[in-house]
């Protein structure tokens, strides 16, 4: 190795032995406890938890729950913020606009599951109309729209100041115009170029916010319910149980998310990377 | 028009946290509740230990996985964390750092933390190492620089504003974290996101608001000064 690369490789070993190695020690740890092998209460070797795990409606239940609202989150603020990228482009570049959507950004899951609890629970301001109108409540509801009002809160102005830096990068304004010349009509631009670019450059983006919103925990904990609950909560609900016959089942939540959130994102990844490397 | 609704609409929650914390008392909540400043700090502290250190691992890292002919495999190393949710590897984090002592401390949360944001920051930096630093770097040896030299005086400088964009970056990723710190802090490290829940149980929703008011606004002046330091960069190469 070249003097040059030794800092670098330093920096590397570094992130290996902070980040990486107890990562993978502890999920090590997670699957042993999972088998009874390792913990409080350890019954030796079995494959108990998990087949009780597994046969559970509790973990499917939540699973599928976590990948509706991440759908639901994903899908309504791509929509939202590819329209309003589109239709404000020229505002977008370096004008007071981008500016104040910088704003809901710095709301931490935490305030953003407060400012939509206070709104629209049922003594909140707008809840209050909600249920004078004889409409279902908002918060800790089945469809979980407080939960997903609250990440498409800073999940909008993300992907809108996103679209609207991949419009300029992908050279929309050019493409269109080309396209225009080319004698494509308005739908035809936004179908077949316009749409494709933008998603496409946002792509890893897109499924990025997919996985943390699947795995969010602040947010559900205030605006949802206990049952369906997202995995997050139920993860560590089995984990703080009195019951220690719980933690095992914990882990084997945490390791089969774990391993859902890997395949997603090792598919996604994989092939947005097809550069590959460059001589070292 | 729509770009006044729009900018009315991403300003109505930071009015509604300023409205609903009674900015007049804010003075006699102070003095009320010392948890509170004793939460700023540890948030502030924390979250400036794991910006400082992500930002130079992610740096020197960073370049370490752009340059090498395995970079793909790497880069998937570099996103192991955000595979996981922090609570869910906090969860299986929390007997391993009961092991080694950390669980309970700021050490440990900051440990703990920094997991996330050191592959943050690999993944952030992977855009700035390119073909023309490399290029730079040859010139500079070419001409005779040391090792040192080229980082001191080639690598440093035209870094300096994407490690101040990293450092805002990854002081955001701290600054917000609750589920990993509460159990990793075991409930002894009071960020400043811990203490707004503790509000939030009490039904105490002044006090919720002017602690959310304080993790916002270090969060909004960090996304600005990023905005800032992107379009001053963009205006010195251009």
């Amino acid at each position: 190795m070249s003097w040059r690369d030794r800092p670098a490789l330093a920096g590397f070993a570094l992130y290996l032995a902070v980040a990486l190695l107890p990562l993978a020690a502890s999920l090590v740890y997670g699957g042993l406890y999972s088998l009874g092998i390792a913990g409080l209460l350890a019954p030796g070797a079995t494959l108990a938890y998990w087949s009780r795990t597994l046969s559970s409606p509790e973990l499917w239940s939540a699973l599928a729950y976590s990948v509706y609202i991440a759908a639901a989150v994903v899908g309504l603020a791509v929509a939202l913020a590819l329209t309003l990228a589109l239709l404000l482009r020229d505002r977008l570049g370096a004008g007071w606009l981008s500016g104040v959507l910088l704003l809901p950004m710095a709301l931490p899951g935490a305030v953003a599951g407060f400012v939509i609890f206070q709104t629209l629970t049922a003594a909140g301001v707008v809840g209050r109309w909600v249920a004078a109108a004889g409409l279902p409540a908002l918060t800790n509801d089945r469809p979980g729209l407080g939960i997903i009002l609250a990440h498409l809160l800073t999940a909008v102005p993300f992907f809108t100041l996103l679209f609207a830096q991949v419009a300029d990068s992908e050279r929309l304004t050019e493409f269109t115009a080309l396209a225009r010349t080319l004698g494509a009509g308005r739908v035809q631009r936004l179908r077949r170029v316009a749409l494709p670019l933008m998603l496409r450059g946002a792509s890893s983006s897109i499924w990025l916010v997919f996985v943390v919103v699947m795995g969010s925990y602040e947010i559900p904990l205030l605006l949802g319910r206990q049952t369906p609950e997202m995995i997050s909560v139920l993860a560590l609900r089995k984990y703080a149980m009195y019951d220690l016959t719980q933690k095992p089942e914990a882990f084997v939540v945490a390791i089969l998310y774990t391993l859902v959130t890997a395949g997603l994102v090792t598919l996604v990844m994989a092939p947005g990377d097809r550069k590959g490397g460059r001589a070292a | 028009m729509a770009a006044l609704g729009v900018g009315a609409a991403c300003l109505l929650p930071i009015l509604f946290l300023v409205i609903r914390s009674e900015p007049g008392r804010w003075a006699a909540f102070w003095r009320a509740d010392p948890g509170l400043t004793g939460s700023l700090a540890v948030s502030l502290a924390i979250s400036t230990m794991v910006a400082l250190m992500a930002t130079a691992v992610g740096w020197t890292a960073g370049r370490f996985v752009a340059y090498h002919r395995r970079r793909r495999a790497l880069l998937l190393l570099a996103y192991v964390p955000f595979v996981i949710s922090p609570v869910v590897a906090g969860v299986c984090l929390l007997y391993f750092y009961i092991r080694i002592g950390l669980s309970g401390g700021v050490t440990g949360v900051v440990a703990a933390q920094l997991l996330f944001a050191m592959g943050f920051a690999i993944v952030f930096f992977q855009g700035f190492w390119n073909e023309e630093k490399r290029a730079l770097e040859d010139l500079a040896r070419t001409l005779g620089s040391t090792p040192a030299q080229i980082y001191g005086r080639v690598l440093l400088p035209i870094s300096r504003p994407m490690l101040m964009l990293c450092f805002f970056q990854t002081f955001l990723v701290s600054w917000f974290q609750y589920g990993l710190t509460l159990l990793i802090g075991s409930g002894r490290v009071r960020t400043l996101p811990l203490k707004v829940y503790d509000y939030l149980g009490e039904a105490n929703v002044a006090y919720a608001a002017l602690g959310s008011c304080l993790l916002v606004a270090p969060a909004a002046a960090v996304l600005w000064g990023g905005r800032w330091l992107l379009a001053r960069g963009t205006r010195d190469v251009s």
